[in-house]
């Protein structure tokens, strides 16, 4: 059966797992070089940084192929997805609920397109790990 | 749902990567399918019982809360 090709993601080789991998100590030694490059380099654009290279690096993993690309694979991908979507809305309630307890409002300086890029594939990432150590588990 | 995979396996003399093979998927997704852990797609489901060369409600049944 043939999905519509508009509805058709296409994924990365297997090989960019290992670049994505790169994307994670990458930031922290940038931020090493810019600190001593720059003495006056902002300590609260850190976080940002590291949020906004992390977030690429579950992206690329999340969007690469795995070894045999079954209907298994795919469903895990699909419910992953989905639940990664459901964690992040719960997980920024809570951050909201947070902000609003300590600080009285719902807003808060943390919260940046970076991070909840970041969080978004950190949870689609480890909803589909999580799925697939379920399925080789042993019953 | 219920399969009978497993003892159509021993009965034809086939591992989980030989039936694998045969119809496109891993290993890891035959052994997900035999735990009960995946339910197959119909077009997977219908690969199988080629393989065995049965009709499809013989390899799976439903069961009680399907």
């Amino acid at each position: 059966m043939k999905t519509n090709s508009l509805f058709n993601v296409p994924l990365l080789s297997p090989a960019w797992k290992k670049v994505a991998i790169g994307f994670f100590p990458l930031p922290v030694l940038l931020v090493i070089g810019i600190s001593f490059s720059n003495p006056q380099f902002n300590p609260d654009e850190v976080a940002q940084i590291i949020y906004g290279f992390w977030a690429i690096g579950f992206g690329m993993l999340i969007l690469t192929r795995e070894k045999v690309e079954d209907e298994m694979i795919k469903s895990f991908r699909l419910q992953a997805f989905q639940t990664g979507f459901y964690w992040l809305i719960w997980g920024i309630g809570a951050i909201m609920l947070i902000s609003y307890v300590r600080y009285g409002r719902f807003t808060s300086e943390f919260f940046s397109a970076y991070l909840i890029l970041f969080l978004l594939n950190l949870y689609i990432y480890a909803a589909f790990q999580l799925q697939l150590y379920q399925s080789k588990k042993e019953k | 749902m219920k399969n009978f995979i497993k003892i159509e396996r021993a009965r034809h003399n086939l591992t989980q990567q030989d039936l694998a093979d045969k119809v496109s998927v891993s290993r890891q997704t035959i052994n997900s399918i035999e735990a009960g852990k995946y339910v197959p797609s119909t077009v997977l489901a219908l690969k199988i019982a080629r393989v065995f060369e049965l009709p499809l409600e013989e390899i799976f049944e439903l069961e009680e809360g399907d």
